[in-house]
């Protein structure tokens, strides 16, 4: 944490993000926000509610139902000077703007040798849980952890959703900030003023000694309470955030699984094709000789979000799919 | 109205500017045709009437953005011949670093926001710069070149909805040559005027004669001065012609078209229509359009030896430049 | 078999600068496909069963024939597109090499100008989807098509209802003749550049065959200060300037500016005026030839332009002549008496 706030208070994950997007249209003229649905409705989730009013038209914009053009002007306001603040509402609506994120606004920079900056944050939402099914319902973070020129943020808590996205509109690169809609009430300590959590720093989250459990977004409370749980047979389990994949802080990883010697990486994705598998491989590659068991991985299964709460329900992972997990890690122990 | 001194020199502008691009397309064809330069180009030749005229209206706080068949559009922009050569050679001093190459050639000092490899990349582009033009409230514009092709593609349309609804200071210049890379343009599209599409989204649709250069060159420069006024974008269409092929050089002989279409068009080349009347008006006579030629091509060859004698980046570049602050 | 309706149907027209210096429609190319369907329909509805069309890239005029049944015999002439007004040109001329009885035009001044250069007095019928529309007429494109159909089945000749109009001859020294149809204006410019006109500071001079109020463009400068209808034998011309008269005229649609004229004339047709260069001289509102220093061009009013058929009078000849009904040279009583028997 570079900076250290004089006060806080506990507010929610959408307050925090509301908040940083008024300090930050306050601090920097060049900050403007864009999205559907973003000014006079102040966003479908309320992450800018009243920002309109306070900041007008110009700098709180309304666009049509466009993800590529929303996301295309941010590119060319970026590349003139501008630092855009685009809201893409759900996550899944990034399959039509795919070619400006993925072929402009990554490869830019380096396509003309290093003289375009684009410092573009796109915030999102992610995450089933709703009953919203397979098309608003998807975390599809590892797609753009995959193309180099992106940065790539999930934060877990009030603080950090704060944190991180003024690190990402300061930042001078493309970031994406994924959010979970099933944070968006959790309460947490927050500082008032502005403040940064660095990108690329992952958080230790709980301590532990003997096993490890790296979980994402909205993982990371389901991995404290399986933590908890685990406690009775005798785990003490660390849990490690990485708050941002792209870049990954794998040092921060890699020092606690040297330590605990088990680990388990869960994130709500499907696990198939998952950031997991590259953090295992990471894990492998960086502590092999610590490891006492295969790394493992929690993700969804291999289906789209299904609607039925019934289905959802065994869709999404949670405390106990995590428990189950790392029992079977630990049962194939000898 | 400019006065004769003004306007000769307008005139002799435009001519040097089509003569720029046409020499710096043709010996670019030769290299590639020779194996020097490596991977695809997409030239220019019969087209450079458009960015010529188009251009000519435009400072360096103006941006554009290109296509792939964009080295007409920075050579009009006032593109460095040296270091355009040297990135489709894909040298170190190139504009790109050599990085880009020949589909992703830019110059951000000079408002050329990229030549583009992804056909319909641009226009959400251009609107983005022009909606900063606004929002810094300045008066500069953006001209977005896009084809017959890219019409097609829906980022288009949803860069002209939001450019409309916003009034932004842009102008979609739809250079119509009648292709979508192999595909003749009835079938690709049931509509022959891309200016038809403008009123579908509340703005003035254009067509102009994309082969006279100061046929675009006025109606640009009205549509220019609309942006700027802040009275939103203009679909200006340009009917041209691409001489050469889709990529490389050939542009006869081919199975998409005939051989006497190609000849037809050619009869009305940007560049001879233009030094006739230049002739004929006693602005530059023959003469003093083959001394143009002459120092154009010098100027070419300089930049040629340059970019070949030039080194290839080093290794080290490779993973330069992915971000602007590496953690 | 009747002889051919020729078809030219502009698909560049209503889409010059003036949708952006003035305040012109987009005549959108669909539209007109549309119009030119009704047309066709309404001729053969009136006995047409050969068409002629000039050919362009995408086959509007052509689709304007789909689905309509084997009778009809419709053909393009063999022209190279280029597209430009050269297609307008060497598509009239084959039109007239061809026989046709009559030319239905879709276009504006321009178009019909295309065309008389191309067959300088045709047998025409108008519809107007251009700008500065002086020349054809906003007329529905059924009736204008039953109006050809009348045409050349005989049924109503374009001998009774189509008088040869007036038109501005243009000889220019050491070039090509040219025309213009309403009128030609010279404009102190060296380019013709995107071709319309709505400067007012630019006029200097222009010759007209028809000066109406009731239109814009160079027509309305003249007729807002003495009208010359179709139908006089004389032209109209103006040399602008200070000196005379300050006029607000509608130099294009929605473009109201103040002009000078310093001086309005009526012309005899036949009687030459002289206009010289540097400057371009604008032919039914488009600027087209470029005059050089000291070239001169002559211009003459003369009723020597296409033959323009009077659509309304031809089908108030047809109703008379019981064209339409049934059963075919019915009069009046016979049909009461008809009509009593099958009650």
């Amino acid at each position: 944490m570079t900076t250290t706030a004089q006060r806080t208070r506990t507010t929610s994950y959408v307050n925090a993000i509301l908040e940083a997007q008024r300090q930050l249209l306050t601090a920097d003229p060049n900050v403007f926000l864009c999205g559907e649905d973003v000014a006079l409705y102040g966003g479908v989730f309320g992450t800018s509610r009243g920002l309109m009013a306070e900041f007008g038209p110009q700098r709180v914009v309304d666009t049509p139902i466009s993800e590529s053009g929303i996301v295309g002007m941010a590119i060319g306001a970026a590349a003139t000077g501008l630092r855009p603040v685009v809201e893409i509402m759900f996550m899944d609506f990034v399959g039509v703007c795919m070619d400006q994120i993925v072929n402009q606004l990554a490869k830019m920079r380096y396509m003309f040798g290093g003289k375009a900056t684009l410092p573009v944050t796109i915030r999102t939402m992610a995450g089933g849980g709703r009953n919203m099914a397979a098309q608003h319902s998807q975390s599809l973070e590892a797609w753009f952890c995959h193309v180099p020129g992106l940065k790539v943020v999930m934060p877990s808590n009030p603080y950090d959703a704060k944190g991180l996205l003024v690190a990402a509109v300061r930042d001078d690169d493309p970031v994406l900030v994924i959010d979970n809609k099933m944070q968006l009430g959790m309460q947490g300590e927050v500082p008032e003023d502005l403040y940064e959590v660095p990108l690329g720093k992952a958080r230790v989250v709980r301590e532990g000694t003997n096993f490890t459990i790296v979980a994402t977004s909205r993982m990371v409370q389901e991995a404290l309470a399986a933590a908890e749980q685990l406690g009775a047979d005798g785990l003490n389990v660390e849990v490690v955030d990485p708050r941002t994949l792209q870049p990954l802080d794998i040092e921060t990883i890699a020092t606690s699984v040297r330590k605990t010697h088990r680990a388990l990486v869960a994130h709500e994705a499907v696990r198939f094709g998952g950031i997991g598998g590259e953090i295992v491989a990471q894990i492998q590659e960086e502590a092999f000789d610590y490891l006492d068991a295969p790394v493992g991985r929690v993700g969804a299964p291999f289906s789209p979000v299904p609607f039925s709460p019934a289905l959802e329900a065994l869709y999404v992972p949670n405390r106990d799919t995590i428990v189950t997990e790392v029992r079977r890690i630990l049962g194939k122990q000898v | 109205m400019v006065d004769g001194n003004e306007e000769e020199q307008l005139l002799r502008d435009l001519h040097r500017r089509m003569v720029r691009i046409r020499v710096f397309e043709e010996e670019a064809g030769k290299l590639m045709e020779q194996g020097k330069i490596p991977g695809a180009l997409h030239l220019y030749v019969g087209e450079e009437a458009v960015a010529a005229g188009v251009i000519a209206h435009l400072s360096a706080e103006d941006q554009i953005t290109s296509t792939h068949r964009g080295h007409g559009h920075l050579v009009a922009k006032g593109g460095d011949f040296r270091l355009m050569y040297a990135e489709l050679f894909g040298k170190a001093a190139g504009y790109c670093k050599g990085k880009g190459g020949s589909m992703h050639i830019a110059d951000l000092d000079l408002g050329m926001l990229g030549a583009n490899g992804i056909v319909g990349g641009g226009p959400p582009i251009a609107i983005g710069a022009a909606f900063s033009n606004k929002y810094r409230g300045t008066q500069h514009v953006t001209c977005c070149f896009f084809g017959d092709g890219a019409s097609n593609e829906g980022t288009f349309h949803e860069a002209a909805n939001m450019a409309a609804l916003f009034k932004l200071p842009v102008i979609f210049v739809c250079e119509n040559n009648g292709f979508g890379e192999f595909t003749r343009q009835d079938r690709h599209q049931a509509v022959r005027d891309i200016a038809d599409r403008a009123a579908g989204y509340g703005m003035p649709g254009v067509i102009v004669d994309g082969m006279d250069v100061l046929a675009v060159h006025e109606a640009a420069g009205e549509a220019i001065a609309r942006a700027r006024r802040g009275e939103g974008p203009t679909l200006l269409e340009c009917k041209t012609y691409r001489f050469f092929d889709h990529v490389g050089v050939r542009g006869m002989g081919v199975v998409y078209r005939e051989d006497s279409e190609v000849l037809e068009w050619r009869k009305r080349d940007p560049i001879t229509l233009f030094e006739s009347h230049l002739a004929d008006a006693g602005v530059m006579s023959a003469d003093a359009a083959a001394a143009v030629w002459l120092e154009v091509r010098s100027e070419a060859q300089d930049a040629i030896t340059f970019a070949e004698q030039a080194p290839y980046p080093a290794s080290a570049a490779l993973l330069e430049d992915v971000y602007a602050t590496p953690v | 078999m009747p002889a051919p309706i020729g078809i030219i149907a502009n698909p560049a027209s209503g889409k010059d600068i003036r949708r952006l210096v003035a305040h012109a429609s987009v005549f959108d190319n669909e539209e007109k496909r549309r119009i030119l369907r009704r047309a066709v329909l309404g001729a053969v509805a009136a006995g047409a069963r050969h068409f002629v069309l000039m050919p362009d890239s995408h086959g509007l005029a052509r689709s304007a024939f789909d689905g309509l049944d084997g009778e009809i015999q419709c053909e393009s002439v063999a022209v190279p597109e280029t597209a430009s007004a050269l297609d307008t040109i060497r598509a009239a001329a084959q039109m007239r090499a061809t026989g046709c009885g009559v030319v239905i035009t879709l276009g504006g001044d321009g178009t019909n100008r295309a065309l008389a250069l191309g067959w300088r007095d045709a047998p025409l019928i108008a519809i107007s989807t251009g700008t500065n529309n002086v020349f054809p007429t906003l007329i529905e494109g059924t009736i204008a098509g039953a109006a050809a159909g009348l045409a050349v089945t005989g049924a109503v000749s374009p001998a009774e209802v189509a008088p040869q109009v007036k038109c501005v001859a243009i000889e220019i020294e050491g070039e090509p003749d040219d025309l213009a149809l309403i009128d030609a204006a010279l404009v102190a410019q060296r380019h013709t550049g995107a071709r319309a006109l709505w400067q007012p500071e630019l006029l200097r001079a222009a010759v007209l065959a028809r000066a109406e109020p009731a239109a814009t463009g160079i027509a309305a400068v003249g007729g807002l200060l003495r009208a010359v209808s179709g139908a006089e034998d004389q032209g109209l011309g103006l040399w602008f300037g200070p000196g005379g008269v300050r006029l607000r005229a509608p130099l294009a649609p929605g473009l109201y500016r103040d002009i000078d004229v310093r001086e309005t004339r009526l012309l005899a047709l036949g009687e030459p005026v002289a206009l010289a260069g540097p400057g371009v001289l604008a032919l039914d509102g488009e600027r087209e030839r470029v005059l050089r220093d000291g070239q001169r061009a002559f211009l003459r009013v003369q009723r020597d332009g296409p033959r323009v058929i009077d659509v309304h009078r031809t089908l108030h000849l047809a109703a008379q002549r019981r064209t339409f009904v049934q059963g075919g040279g019915s009069n009046p009583s016979e049909i009461e008496i008809g009509a009593r028997i099958w009650r």
